[in-house]
């Protein structure tokens, strides 16, 4: 089954190192992704409560780093996550790792 | 496990040789180097292990791994999994890296052009022999006319150069070395000389980075709080500290505090959010000392034991009440209150400050007012609060300083162009402001030679840029070390040397006290490049002779022995740090309280009185303000009203970017395409007001001159402020097309090369401006 890739946005600084590392592992130029940043915000959602916040959306190009992870490596997306908050595996095991309120899974 | 247990000394430790003599600080245990290997094979591919440093340039010596293939080239990089400082991240620059170094407009061999011929494209390729030829007699000429105090030793930042120019300016005998036109040597420099003063040493924010196992050590603690102080550590990685460790202290429970005119990511993460006006820092920090005092948040203990001062500090502070202050940095005051009263009530916090606080002209002040909060909350030497920098090892040219006692030296002989500044005076660095002056004749003082290495100061730094072109275009000799041939280099060298990436080279790590590392050599050279060290330690031989090296350097620049001598006390050889990648030195807290901070041995810090000066006894002797203080920005709204009509905005420049380390990185095409022109950001009340639609190229213009940058028009600045990139230059456009275009959009055409009294601070982020629709 094809792997799927979970994402604690609650962390997600927008920093763009996914969308490099990605496209260096897929050689892509700087015009096309697999997987790409989309921002929410900033919008006041209280009184100097702030949503800002970053979602990385994996593309129809990214085929979730099957020949890393077979040879035991991470994604290289996940490996180099500035913030630790980006994984690719099972389905299973990483909705174990949905610990927090900010969580997006794109299967 | 105790502190001692945590630390092994070094003959435990597999392949450490004992090489040096004295005293040998011992080493963290270190569970994986003995099966730690520097090179092994993998997939069709040779990987070398190393730490990313440098060039390109970065405040961070991340741990990386290169993968060269069958053809001996760089085919791709990854982020060490087993490395401790990034735990396998490599961010989107370094991920860039084979771009950089296979880029088509690298220089790859020594360029010579005539004097008559700065600013054109008249370049000829030169060996090194005649480069190293026309430097040691044009060099020289100039040390017989005017002294050796002529020639200006200038670098840049997040280089691996700072450690090794101290030995340049040795080497040419000039006391004048620093970072060349950065105006009130402002970055670092002041906060860290007026904290030095109050407390001896450097402390950084304690995010576990000096633990081998990090988060998970016993001993470290999450800060409560982060303070991030005029900074975006995320995106700026700035001074050792990469940013996203603070973003694992958050998962871990940590909350933020931010001060910032700029809804940065983290402000938009934090507990409290305090969108100051830039240039009021000190300000909000003498009224959070208020509100501490005040309400007797203040740990006694350490105020009582450890500090001098605290009566007049407190009768100072008095004054600084938030509802004055709330005024001044225009902000609701009971966000002082509440912010102040989180940090009294926390245990540990840190400060992770931002160069946004040398950024005003009195900004020598302002990172002292803010240390006087870590002392009031006994903040330093605390798990999860400020750790003592110091070189680790012994190793100085890691962090801040240099080993230069084996270079015979005539630079003590000369005055340095301190420009009668009583701070530049003292610490013996020149007054990049009064170089300026001197160079166009209105300050009495010969500069007549610039040795430029990694300083792109036309297109990055340089306050007033096409002041300083026109001064360096005509004095005596020019000399840049650079990548790529840059706007400075293209306008006023007449000797261009190329310098090697690091995947190119061996080396020390540096810009951090945590560990040493090996900068590891995974290719050949590419082209005629050569290290900056390198070239360093080739000018000391042509200027004091082979004799000058305590070690047997043969014909040739003999790598290894310079750095096993640089590793003299440490007590490993070069050797085995390069297979060991990395070591960490011991880590303990509460240093102060044991004799281990102060050279003596005796328990306190490294001040006259051994204590916190919150009164600083020795800034009193030097003719400086004792206490810290706040004075308005010379150009503001308020210090200003006169200027309001022509200037209603203030201006603040510098803001960091992804992708970007200051000038370096326009030519690297996934990272250009992520923020591909100049931008100044523009709150949409003051866009509407002055007519500017999102995507405009406006006119960023005040007294100073003006340039244009293209309208980014976001709620996240505050309405009042706008806030221009810095560092740009067009490496796709002609070389002399303006030097790559760099003063088209160069925001420092509306900043003055001015520092504050004491010499040091300046005006980046602090004066005052006018938009309109170009
Ligand atoms: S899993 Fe691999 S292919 Fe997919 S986005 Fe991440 S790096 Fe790209
Ligand atoms: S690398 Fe991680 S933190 Fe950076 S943008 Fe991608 S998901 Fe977000
Ligand atoms: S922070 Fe610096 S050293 Fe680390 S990966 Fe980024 S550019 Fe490289």
């Amino acid at each position: 089954m094809k792997k799927a890739i979970l994402i604690d946005y609650k962390y997600c600084t927008g920093c763009h190192t996914c969308e490099v590392a990605c496209q260096k592992h897929l050689g892509l130029e700087p015009d096309k992704w697999g997987i790409k940043l989309t921002q929410i915000g900033p919008d006041e959602v209280a009184p100097r409560q702030w949503q800002y916040e970053f979602v990385p959306v994996p593309t129809d190009r990214c085929n979730r780093c099957a020949d890393r992870l077979e040879r035991g490596k991470q994604a290289m997306c996940a490996q180099h996550c500035q913030a630790g908050c980006l994984w690719v595996g099972d389905i299973d095991e990483l909705v174990g790792r949905i610990d927090g309120d900010k969580f997006a899974l794109f299967v | 496990m105790t502190d001692q247990e945590n630390n092994e000394t070094i003959g435990q430790n597999a392949g450490l040789g004992m090489s040096g003599g004295g005293k040998v600080v011992p080493m963290q245990n270190d569970p994986t180097a003995a099966t730690r290997k520097d090179t092994w094979e993998e997939d069709g591919f040779t990987v070398v292990r190393g730490n990313a440093r440098t060039a390109p340039g970065c405040h961070d010596n991340c741990g990386i791994l290169m993968y060269i293939d069958k053809d001996g080239k760089l085919d791709h990089v990854e982020g060490d999994p087993d490395d401790p400082y990034n735990q396998g991240r490599l961010c989107l620059r370094c991920l860039t890296l084979p771009d950089v170094v296979y880029h088509k407009d690298r220089q790859l061999h020594p360029l010579k052009r005539d004097r008559a011929d700065r600013g054109k494209d008249k370049w000829e390729q030169i060996t090194w022999e005649e480069a190293y030829e026309i430097c040691e007699r044009e060099l020289r000429a100039v040390q017989e006319k005017y002294g050796p105090q002529a020639i200006q030793v200038f670098c840049g930042t997040g280089r691996d150069i700072v450690g090794y120019h101290p030995m340049l300016a040795n080497i040419l005998d000039t006391p004048n070395q620093g970072m060349g036109f950065l105006s009130g040597q402002g970055c670092y420099v002041p906060r860290m000389f007026s904290t030095t003063m109050k407390i001896g040493n450097l402390y950084t924010g304690d995010y576990s980075q000096n633990w081998i196992d990090r988060y998970d050590n016993p001993n470290w603690v999450r800060p409560d709080y982060v303070v991030i102080w005029g900074n975006n550590p995320v995106v700026a990685n700035s001074d050792g500290t990469l940013g996203h460790w603070i973003v694992e202290c958050m998962k871990r429970g940590t909350k933020l505090i931010t001060i910032d005119p700029k809804l940065t990511w983290c402000a938009a993460h934090s507990e409290y959010w305090l969108q100051v006006r830039p240039g009021t820092d000190s300000a909000l920090a003498l009224a959070m000392a208020h509100v501490i005092v005040e309400e007797d948040l203040y740990d006694h203990e350490f105020v009582d034991c450890w500090c001098y001062g605290f009566e007049e500090y407190q009768e100072h502070i008095k004054d600084w009440t938030p509802t004055r202050v709330a005024e001044i940095c225009d902000i609701d005051e009971d966000l002082i209150w509440s912010a102040a009263r989180a940090l009294g009530n926390a245990d540990g916090w840190a400060l992770q400050w931002g160069v946004a606080l040398d950024h005003t002209a009195e900004g020598f002040y302002s990172g002292a007012s803010c240390y006087d909060l870590c002392a009031l909350c006994g903040q330093f030497d605390k798990p999860g609060g400020m750790v003592c920098g110091k070189p680790s090892f012994g190793v100085p040219v890691t962090w801040i300083g240099s080993d230069t006692d084996w270079i015979p030296t005539k630079r003590n002989q000369y005055e340095h162009l301190h420009g009668d500044y009583p701070a530049l005076r003292v610490i013996g660095m020149p007054s990049p402001d009064a170089t300026l002056e001197a160079l166009e004749g209105k300050y009495d003082y010969p500069v007549k030679a610039a040795w430029l290495q990694t300083n792109n100061c036309l297109a990055n730094m340089g306050a007033q840029p096409q002041r300083i072109a026109k001064g360096l275009m005509e004095d005596d000799f020019n000399v840049v070390m650079d990548l790529w041939m840059t706007p400075t280099a293209m306008a006023v060298a007449d000797v261009f040397l190329p310098v090697t990436t690091f995947p190119e080279r061996f080396g020390l790590t540096g810009h951090q006290p945590y560990r040493t590392g090996a900068i590891n050599k995974a290719i050949d050279t590419i082209g005629e490049c050569r290290s900056d060290p390198q070239v360093v330690v080739e000018m000391g031989r042509i200027f004091k002779g082979a004799d000058l090296f305590p070690w047997s350097d043969g014909e040739h620049f003999d790598e290894e022995a310079f750095y096993d001598y640089l590793l003299r006390n440490s007590g490993f050889t070069w050797d085995d740090l390069k297979s060991r990648t990395w070591a960490y030195p011991e880590m303990k807290y509460y240093r102060y309280k044991t004799g281990e901070i102060r050279d003596d041995g005796e328990p306190g810090f490294s001040t006259p009185t051994g204590r916190y000066e919150f009164y600083s006894v020795n800034l009193e002797a030097m003719g400086m303000r004792p206490l810290a203080f706040y004075e308005e920005p010379p150009e503001s709204p308020i210090s200003r009203p006169d200027l309001l009509e022509k200037y209603p905005l203030t201006l603040t420049t510098g803001a960091r970017q992804w992708g970007f380390f200051h000038s370096e990185g326009r030519q690297v095409p996934h990272l250009r395409a992520i923020h591909p022109e100049p931008e100044v950001t523009i709150h949409p009340a003051d866009a509407e007001k002055y007519g500017i639609a999102d995507g405009d190229w406006v006119i960023i213009e005040n007294q100073y001159g003006s340039c244009k940058q293209k309208a980014k028009i976001d709620i996240r600045i505050k309405q009042g402020v706008v806030s221009a990139d810095h560092g740009w230059w067009f490496p796709e456009r002609d070389r002399e097309d303006g030097f790559f275009g760099t003063f088209e959009s160069n925001i420092n055409n509306c900043i003055p090369m001015r520092p504050g009294s004491t010499g040091l601070g300046c005006s980046y982020k602090s004066v005052l401006c006018s938009i309109r629709k170009a």
